[in-house]
């Protein structure tokens, strides 16, 4: 093999499971040649709660999407989510220097240096800085403004940023395998870049990734992340719900949720009842069809309302003109995608990978592990570029390697 | 101007990972780059030691090449199956004092060698620091012949079997003297020195084979002719006393040289013995042989010898049933 190929692994630690991709990145074009699943334990709403255990279904993940890949993983790419992720917006602004008001790059470097400076409370670590596009004289400029002539520059960037344990957590994992974290991505940032169309994202388009124990969400507009947001409300909380509602063992109500779940109340008679298992054993009962719609209906208006109230003033659906794209695991709830054109006013679709996505790999639990490789590798975001794999000594050992 | 406040990256979280914290995978995953660290660490030492060791050859030969440098002075060294010595190849290749062996041109020094005549074949050999051999093949000398350059006193040259006329050096003068004088030859020249002579090649046949085979009469001879090889096809030997013998350059020079040793036998058997005068074995079983004339009066006191019929001044014999 090729010194210039890259191995990547893109892992996304979820409440449910841990997902490994791993792509062949040669510099120009990415190939996925292997793939790991594992169930996750130890994870709770998207933090590490149990070292131990999400270690060894993480490690247990990677060590499957090598075997699959059968090449050894140089670097991940690692997807973050968890309630403790926050972001704000912040703007700067300057007078261009030049006498002849062409704006050159010290101008922008300054500009951009602005707006990124902002100290953040103890512990909070940034995770993204994401610019907004700039504004000369009040015009928007959606690439670099150099060479254009203008008095005023400003530049806008959504800061995301995290709680410093959380984050450290989350990359000893991987670094307990022994592998580099090259990239930390936003979950939202990695699935929305997958499930969204650039059209779609330059008109304005919101993504939300409904997974089990979080729900992540990303406002694009003018073609950029415009807001990003997690909440801690996922899949597992319409299973709690149905759990305690029916009295049912957690995973009585999965299976429940999963068979006769709906997000907007269809069934009319409360006559209607399912059985749970429906092999007439011993042990199966039966419940109304109505009441488990009527749970995790609820359920999932609420949590599309929190996240609408999450977006504040962001959100309007004129600014919105390509709607919502819902995916994740929970997004495959029946009606979910009615319920959430109701609660937003927008039309709503379920995400879709693109075309050219192998058929194996387009469910909607793929979407966070594909993104993170193909946003990390872009450079759609300050500083999520590769950085450039040097060293002689580094070459040399990968020659061995590959050998 | 005011420094930015700076806000912490999460790439400002240490990635050292302790091993205790590493999982078996993790683990695996250490030992695997510490072998393959391990590995780039000795090829580059090989690597290093490598070009460590080229240096060192390379000064070595660089200190050979100094070596070089000494002048080659008395470390000449002739190699010859001749005669020639080490004196006469310092005086032939006329080295300077100084000079060293990556000062000389071969092609030159064996140009000067083979320019003598005397050296076939030359190879100069360069053995550092300071030898010099030349390995030489010489070539051997069958005859002899008298050249007279201008007004100087004529100078004595040695003939090879391929023809080559050339001074000849360090020879034992007893050994030149045996060697029988050419004559009716034309020398013509060629560069500083002569063209080789024509037809050589049978004459040195001839007396390689009297020398052979019929040594006694080998050395009487004293002077081949070849004034009418060309011509005639004849080769003509002269001996010390006067006896003119005519060979068949074409014919089988071991049968004439029989025939010869058998006539000058059954001449000298006779009663009283005959001198001959001339032989002629050219023309086959035919001999003509010349005697010389009988001598006019014996000796006062000697006993008179029976009369015999007087010898014709030429006869021939047939030799077809006496062979």
């Amino acid at each position: 093999m090729s010194s210039n190929h890259t191995f990547i692994g893109a892992v996304d630690i979820g409440t449910a499971k841990v997902t490994v991709l791993v792509g062949e990145y040669t510099g120009r074009e990415l190939a996925i040649i292997g793939r790991g699943e594992c169930p996750s334990h130890g994870v709770i709403k998207g933090s590490i709660a149990d070292y131990k255990a999400a270690s060894d279904c993480a490690h247990s993940a990677l060590e499957q999407a090598e075997r699959d890949a059968g090449e050894r993983i140089d670097c991940v790419f690692l997807a973050q989510s968890g309630a403790h992720l926050e972001g704000f917006y912040n703007e700067a602004a300057v007078n261009v220097k030049a006498a002849d008001n062409m704006i050159d790059r010290n101008d922008i470097r300054m500009v951009c240096d602005l707006a990124k400076a902002k100290e953040l409370p103890a512990g909070r670590m940034v995770v993204h800085h994401i610019r907004r596009p700039f504004r000369v004289d009040g015009r928007l400029v959606p690439g670099s403004p150099e060479n254009l002539v203008g008095q005023r520059l400003e530049v806008g960037y959504w800061t995301v940023h995290g709680q410093e344990q959380r984050l450290a957590d989350t990359i000893h994992v991987i670094r307990g395998c022994n592998l580099e974290v090259r990239e930390l991505v936003l979950s939202s940032l990695a699935s929305g870049h997958m499930v969204t169309t650039p059209e779609e994202r330059q008109n304005g388009v919101l993504a939300i990734d409904i997974g089990a124990g979080t729900t992540d969400f990303v406002l694009y507009r003018d073609g950029v992340p415009h807001t990003t947001g997690v909440v801690p409300i996922g899949g597992t909380h319409l299973t709690n719900d149905l759990s305690i509602g029916l009295r049912l063992t957690v995973g009585q109500a999965e299976k429940l949720k999963l068979r006769f779940g709906r997000a907007l109340v269809k069934a009319r008679d409360k006559a209607d009842k399912v059985w749970l298992d429906g092999n007439y054993a011993i042990g199966d009962r039966q419940f109304p069809r109505l009441a488990i719609e009527q749970i995790t209906a609820a359920r999932s208006w609420e949590l599309l309302e929190v996240v609408r109230k999450k977006l504040g003033h962001s959100f309007s659906p004129e600014t919105c003109a390509s709607g919502v794209v819902l995916t994740g695991g929970t997004a495959k709830l029946p009606a979910l995608a009615e319920c959430a054109a109701k609660v937003f006013d927008l039309p709503v679709h379920l995400g879709e990978a693109p075309g050219w996505v192998a058929e194996n790999l387009r469910e909607p639990g793929y979407h966070t592990a594909l993104g993170l490789l193909y946003y990390g590798i872009s450079a759609h975001v300050e500083g999520a570029t590769p950085r450039r794999r040097g060293g002689f000594l580094r070459n040399v050992t990968r020659l061995f390697a590959s050998s | 101007m005011v420094p930015l406040p700076q806000s912490r990256s999460w790439r400002d979280i240490p990635q050292q990972v302790k091993p205790r914290a590493l999982s078996a995978e993790g683990r695996r995953r250490f030992t695997v780059r510490g072998l393959r660290l391990l590995c780039g660490l000795v090829t580059i030492g090989a690597a290093v030691w490598g070009a460590w060791e080229v240096r060192a050859a390379l000064e070595r030969d660089s200190k050979s090449g100094e070596g070089a440098a000494l002048p080659i002075g008395d470390h000449v060294v002739a190699v010859t199956n001749g005669v020639l010595d080490k004196a006469w190849l310092v005086r032939t290749l006329g080295l300077p004092r100084n000079a060293t062996l990556m000062d000389i041109d071969p092609a030159r020094l064996q140009a000067l060698v083979l320019a003598s005549g005397q050296v076939a074949t030359a190879a100069i050999v360069r053995n550092f620091p300071r030898e010099l051999a030349v390995h030489m093949a010489e070539r051997s000398p069958v005859a002899r012949v008298l050249v007279q350059k201008g007004t100087a006193a004529p100078q004595t040259y040695l003939v090879a079997t391929d023809g080559v006329v050339f001074a000849g050096s360090c020879y034992d003068p007893e050994m030149v003297k045996t060697l029988p004088w050419l004559d009716g030859v034309k020398l013509s020249r060629q560069g500083a020195g002569f063209a080789p002579l024509a037809g050589m090649a049978s004459v040195a046949e001839l007396l390689a084979q009297a020398k052979l085979e019929a040594a006694p009469l080998y050395q009487t001879w004293r002077v081949v002719s070849l004034a009418r090889l060309e011509s005639d096809g004849e080769i003509e030997i002269r001996t010390e006393a006067g006896l003119r013998v005519t060979f068949g350059a074409h014919d089988n020079f071991f049968a004439q040289l029989a025939r010869l040793d058998y006539l000058l036998d059954l001449a000298a058997r006779r009663d009283p013995p005959v001198a001959v005068r001339s032989i002629d074995l050219a023309l086959g079983a035919q001999v003509p042989v010349t005697a010389a004339a009988a001598p006019a009066a014996a000796a006062p006191g000697a006993r008179t010898a029976p009369a015999a019929p007087p010898l014709a001044p030429a006869f021939s014999f047939h030799l077809s049933r006496e062979l």
